[in-house]
């Protein structure tokens, strides 16, 4: 190996992902399950580790037998690599965290169908080698689980009242009749919020549509 | 071999294939037994959260301790359609084409503190699946959980919340005056605004948002306790 294992080049891959390369808010990808599954903290958590395993380890498998896909059948290989990877995650889910895939239900066997997944391995790891797919599908998924972290935090507050399933409202706002915020429970909901992150995000940024 | 070549990708297709289905089998099988006792583990939490133990399971409640109270308090039995038990058999044994049904009694000391069954049916969105129970004098409901079901989170999921599930308990499924069954509705509001007084007991509060999945749990309730009648009313005319 030619050059460090975290080299900056490197460092950059992962960080492209989580901040300039955003795939929600930069590449508007993955967005149904970042509206489904973001009700509550504790599933976005899950889905967001379910996602990042399979993103991580389809950009690697992928990326080692690159250059033996035959270019004919690779879209149908790559699929069939991820939708493994995410049949495993939610054997393993149903196995060991039984109610929290109770409650995620489809949305874990829709990761298969998640743009996020497929784009990394057509764009990146069909290109690149392992090490480096690799990061590509750490930086890519821990960019898709900041933004869902924060619109689960959004939603669950404000719409539940909760966090994680505590209490964080006090109730002494609900005497003086505060009422929880039905339409943060609704897909609705999520988009506002997903809205107001991605604006922040390119706000931030400097991004501007291209003319 | 060319990287093109037809039979390349036929041979390469294959090996994903097998790979593939050899990895998952694999997977599969080895987490069988793991998963099996978790659903089992939870439709016996959810006949025990039915009966509404004297001292409630917590919230962290490990799955030895739901096995082994489940094994002290409840009895299982299996009724015909004409509300007899069926002597020698248990609801595990029960094929899919026969008209007979589980039974659940929650005992305390060798008294019987209430029946509780199965209840099944359509919401919304999806098929709704839970447990109802009854007081011994088989007419007060006890309680009622939903365990799985595929509604609209923070909507028709509502029927999984303590708040919805607590509204039947100590609700009326016979009408003592008229002598006739009435199982208990979900109304569309309040109760206290939608229903008369007298009519109080056999109506419980509706969800908001939610009037298919409340219609649903209407019907499924409905359809349940008049299934579990014939056995119901022997106990009634016993009393």
């Amino acid at each position: 190996m030619t050059q460090k294992l975290l080299s900056k080049a490197n460092r950059r891959i992962v960080k492209d992902g989580l901040w300039d390369n955003n795939p929600i808010t930069f590449q508007i990808l993955g967005i149904c399950s970042a509206l489904a599954v973001t009700v509550q903290l504790k599933t976005a958590l899950v889905m967001c580790a379910a996602l990042t395993f399979v993103l991580a380890m389809s950009n690697v498998i992928i990326s080692l037998l690159r250059n033996m896909i035959p270019s004919k059948i690779r879209i149908i290989v790559q699929l069939s690599i991820i939708s493994s990877l995410v049949i495993l995650a939610d054997q393993f889910l149903k196995a060991y965290m039984y109610d929290v895939s109770k409650q995620l239900s489809v949305f874990v066997g829709l990761i298969i169908t998640n743009c996020i997944v497929m784009g990394r391995a057509e764009a990146y790891a069909m290109a690149n080698p392992p090490w480096k797919s690799f990061l590509d599908g750490l930086g890519n998924g821990l960019g898709y689980s900041c933004v869902l972290i924060f619109v689960a935090i959004g939603r669950e507050t404000l719409g539940s009242g909760t966090l994680l399933g505590f209490p964080v409202i006090p109730q002494f706002l609900y005497d003086h009749g505060y009422v929880n915020c039905g339409v943060m429970v609704l897909a609705p909901g999520a988009f506002f919020l997903l809205g107001i992150i991605i604006w922040i995000q390119r706000a931030i940024s400097g991004y501007t549509e291209e003319q | 071999m060319r990287l093109e070549s037809n039979r390349y990708t036929f041979m390469f297709a294959f090996a994903v294939c097998v790979t593939c289905s050899l990895a998952l089998s694999i997977v599969s099988e080895g987490l069988k037994e793991k998963k099996a006792l978790n659903v089992a583990l939870d439709i016996k939490k959810n006949i025990l959260k039915a009966v509404s133990l004297e001292t409630p399971l917590s919230a962290k409640v490990q799955a030895k301790e739901v096995l082994d109270l489940y094994d002290a308090k409840i009895e299982e039995k299996v009724i015909n359609a004409e509300g007899q038990v069926v002597e020698g058999k248990r609801p595990v044994d029960i094929q899919e084409a026969e008209a007979l049904y589980p039974l659940y009694m929650y005992k305390e000391g060798g008294q019987i503190r209430a029946y509780c069954f199965p209840i099944v049916g359509k919401g919304l969105w999806s098929t709704i699946y839970g447990y109802f129970a009854l007081e011994p004098d088989a007419m007060t409901v006890r309680g009622i959980t939903f365990y799985k079901h595929g509604e609209t989170p923070g909507l028709g999921a509502e029927i999984e919340k303590d708040w919805f599930q607590d509204n039947y308990k100590g609700k009326k499924i016979w009408d003592i005056q008229r002598n006739r069954l009435i199982p208990v509705k979900v109304v569309k509001g309040q109760v206290n605004n939608v229903v008369s007084k007298e009519e109080m007991p056999f109506y419980v509060d509706g969800i908001s948002g939610a009037t298919m999945t409340s219609k649903g749990v209407t019907a499924m309730v409905d359809k349940w306790i008049n299934i579990y009648e014939p056995f119901f009313n022997k106990i009634r005319e016993d009393r």
